[in-house]
């Protein structure tokens, strides 16, 4: 009878003990088949994305690598039909220069293929004395007002933390890419200061703005909006700007209205104050 | 007097097509290799003054064609021609002993100045093993640890950024030749952009202030004006 009380007592026990087990089991077990559902799903829309990027990347190259070419056909062909001459030595310089501007594509992707693998180098960068240098460079010719700003108060700016070479590169083609874009007599603004956390550089211009359609484009690689089409350029330097900021663990970003202006923001972070 | 022969190894016949003829329009006698194997073969049958070896090629790599040809007590002068300007790649280059290296796209006319450049640093202590392959640099009171990236002097080690170092390296492995701004650059940083030059100077102000070199009156590196930098100090190497 004991025995036997006591063999219920242990089945029931053994009972209650896997009914717990499965109730403590169960809710991970549903979570965790919801959470791979979930995992597939956003793994399927990341891929999706990346097909969609790659397939862009890929026309956009097309579309980089045709017109040299072309050039370079038709001025080949110049050359094979030309005599030594003021004209020969025109088509031979034609030449020279759609070969400049493919060996700067070239150079300007492996600089992004390049900055993907690099090394980490974290040495605190005088931003102001590196944006002196760099408006310094963006000041010829004088038909832009480029001005700098260092903002002095609470404190002076501290250094930013990154790799000064291509912190300098980033800074370099925002002020570049701002006199691209806008006319003789606009204003440039280059700015600097921190909130705590980061180190903000902007570049603001009176320029004609970006298109709002195209403002979530601009840091991609080989984009050109439809007002961009006309300038000159490798449609990298601001794939170029991005990939810095990231590299460096920082970011970037555009606020821009059209027929007003547009301004970029490369946030470094700051070494800590010792 | 004969021709200074150089051996151009590059699977891309439009490459090899073009370099050679322009190659024996500079003076040289040039004999093609189209794969690493070929390369090693020619080597011997050739005979070369100079090695002009690219990087990626099928059956045999230009790396592992290298790494044999040093291993084996070869130490023909070798110019390798990197694909991809990957710093690691270049990095790796140096320790396995070659002389130089050029990223492709290259000017023609910076191959020919290369070549000559190593064929008269070798020419003066020929058949000897290069500076390329040693590990340890010497000069004056400064010592550089290649594979552990590190800089002493007078026995301190020094705290300096990795492309400080970098450029340490390149200019002793280079001594007593003015090396330009934008070949620096290619070298070192593997990149070329307009502005960049001042990318050198800084690191060169770096350098300087951290070996104790007064630049008007330069121990180790010497401002060439107009044209660049020069490593004054003899380098040997230091075992």
């Amino acid at each position: 009878m004991l025995t036997l009380q006591l063999r219920a007592d242990v089945g029931m026990l053994l009972l209650l003990v896997g009914a717990l087990l499965t109730l403590l089991g169960l809710p991970p077990a549903v979570v965790a088949v919801y959470a791979a559902g979930r995992r597939a799903r956003e793994l399927e829309a990341a891929r999706a994305a990346w097909a969609d990027d790659r397939r862009r990347f890929l026309q956009r190259l097309d579309h980089e690598l045709k017109n040299p070419l072309t050039a370079l056909r038709a001025g080949l062909a110049n050359l094979a039909s030309l005599s030594v001459g003021p004209e020969r030595d025109t088509a031979q310089a034609s030449v020279e220069a759609q070969l400049t501007r493919l060996n700067r594509l070239v150079g300007n992707l492996r600089k992004l293929v390049e900055l993907e693998q690099r090394p980490l180098e974290r040495v605190p960068a005088d931003v102001g004395e590196l944006l002196t240098e760099v408006v310094d460079l963006a000041i010829e010719p004088p038909d832009r007002q480029i001005s700098l700003t260092l903002l002095q108060a609470p404190w002076p700016l501290p250094p930013a933390s990154g790799d000064r070479d291509l912190i300098f590169l980033a800074c370099y083609n925002l002020v570049d890419n701002a006199r691209k874009f806008t006319r003789p007599g606009d204003a440039i603004e280059v700015r600097a200061f921190e909130d705590g956390r980061w180190i903000a550089i902007e570049v603001a211009d009176t320029g004609p703005g970006v298109p709002e359609e195209d403002r979530s484009h601009v840091f991609e690689e080989l984009y050109r909006g439809d007002n961009a089409r006309a300038v000159e350029g490798s449609g990298l330097g601001l794939a170029l700007v991005r990939a810095v900021a990231w590299h460096d663990g920082g970011r970037v970003s555009v606020r821009s209205r059209e027929g007003q202006g547009t301004a970029f923001t490369l946030r470094l972070p700051q070494t800590r104050p010792t | 007097m004969d021709r200074t022969r150089v051996l151009l190894v590059d699977d891309e016949k439009a490459i090899t097509n073009n370099l050679a003829p322009l190659l024996e329009r500079a003076g040289f006698a040039v004999a093609v290799a189209s794969n690493g194997e070929k390369a090693l073969q020619k080597t011997v049958a050739f005979a070369p003054d100079l090695i002009v070896l690219d990087v990626l090629m099928p059956k045999l790599n230009g790396r592992e064609v290298l790494r044999r040809l040093r291993q084996q007590g070869d130490w023909t002068p070798v110019i390798l021609l990197t694909q991809v300007g990957e710093s690691t790649e270049r990095a790796m280059a140096l320790e396995e002993g070659a002389d130089d290296y050029l990223n492709k796209p290259f000017d023609p006319h910076e191959l020919i100045a290369r070549i000559r450049a190593v064929l008269r640093r070798r020419g003066q202590s020929p058949g000897e093993k290069p500076l390329a392959m040693a590990d340890r640099l010497r000069a004056r009171d400064v010592t550089l640890d290649r594979p552990a990236r590190r800089v002493e002097r007078e026995g301190q080690a020094l705290e300096l950024t990795g492309r400080a170092v970098a450029l340490l390296e390149y200019l002793m492995l280079h001594a007593h030749e003015v090396l330009s701004r934008e070949r620096l650059l290619d070298a070192v940083w593997g990149w070329d952009y307009p502005v960049a030059t001042r990318a050198v100077d800084a690191r060169v102000v770096e350098l300087r202030s951290a070996l104790d070199d007064d630049p008007d009156a330069a121990r180790l590196i010497e401002t060439v004006v107009g044209q660049g930098y020069r490593f004054v100090a003899p380098v040997e190497a230091d075992l």
